[in-house]
């Protein structure tokens, strides 16, 4: 077990992760993680502008596993505590911050998804701005059809589109990955 | 109405909502767990404290450092309310107040206040 954290550590730290989540997933989780990673850019001297877009990429990330949960179950109400399983990574390569996560969702649901996050990345920053403002006037319907919030919000932090994948699991899920470059 | 102050928290911001002299503010972080528990009361006494208003002045001072997505939908509504509402004839005035070299700040104040028809929105940089 000690040796294989160890193996864990080693590619975590080989892929230029800095902080590395998977696990169930609550506000606490968000709450104590986003300190920590604001605390450890500060220290490095980052400036004020990429802190707070990685912290924000990571917010946006981190609610939209957990509210995935919520809305996945619709009878849950937060007395049944229900709880998603997120993996959450903030790291850097040569160039970039960037900040990643990953859930399973229901396989119904891709479609959906993969039609918003193409279009979004589709977008130049002009478009990008503007849908960002039809969305929070409630010009376009958010939920099931049209764009979340959330993601325009990660691509307007992002200095390159977003990129994503989904990998089929069996009949029922399917698992979701996305990453933003800051 | 009576006044609403809310202190801030490490997720939330402090509000203070001063319906007896029309001076409203939001100061600090704004990621609250809940939206929508946080800011409907002092929302909804603020819609209806407007919607009562056919003149005199207001003031709304936004100091915000960093709010994520739900509540941009919050800062968004607050300044429609506040546009319907200079639109019938009360003066009102949006200090957006940031920091200096915060450029993204700037930029989230000049979104959000190109949209405004009748009320006033004031860029505030504060030197660091």
């Amino acid at each position: 077990m000690l040796l294989n954290h160890y193996k864990l550590r080693e590619t975590l730290e080989h892929q230029g992760a800095l902080f590395c989540y998977s696990g169930y997933v609550n506000e606490g989780v968000l709450s104590g993680i986003g300190q920590a990673i604001k605390q450890k850019l500060s220290m490095e001297k980052i400036d004020a502008r990429t802190i707070r877009d990685v912290f924000s990429v990571f917010v946006e990330q981190v609610q939209n596993v957990i509210r995935y949960a919520a809305e996945a179950q619709p009878d849950a109400s937060p007395s049944t505590n229900v709880l998603s399983y997120g993996t959450l990574t903030v790291g850097r390569d040569a160039e970039n911050f960037f900040v990643s996560c990953s859930n399973r969702m229901a396989r119904g649901d891709v479609t959906r998804l993969q039609q918003q996050l193409s279009m979004i990345r589709e977008l130049d920053r002009e478009s990008l701005n503007k849908l960002y403002k039809q969305i929070l006037k409630g010009e376009v319907p958010t939920g099931s059809k049209g764009a979340g919030v959330g993601f325009v919000h990660i691509a307007r932090n992002a200095s390159k589109p977003i990129e994503f994948s989904f990998i089929e699991i069996n009949d029922d899920y399917a698992f979701f990955s996305m990453k933003a470059m800051i | 109405m009576d006044d609403i102050r809310i202190q801030a928290t490490e997720r939330t911001p402090e509000l203070d909502f001063n319906f007896s002299n029309n001076q409203f503010a939001l100061r600090g972080e704004s990621y609250p767990e809940d939206v929508p528990a946080f800011f409907s009361t002092p929302l909804s006494a603020l819609e209806a404290h407007l919607g009562a208003m056919t003149s005199g002045e207001v003031t709304f001072l936004f100091q915000l450092t960093y709010f994520n997505s739900t509540s941009a939908k919050v800062v968004m509504k607050i300044f429609e309310l506040l546009d319907e509402s200079a639109a019938k004839g009360v003066g009102v005035t949006i200090n957006w107040r940031y920091l200096a070299d915060d450029d993204n700040m700037e930029e989230l104040g000049q979104e959000f206040g190109e949209d405004l028809q009748s009320a006033k929105i004031v860029m505030c940089p504060l030197q660091g």
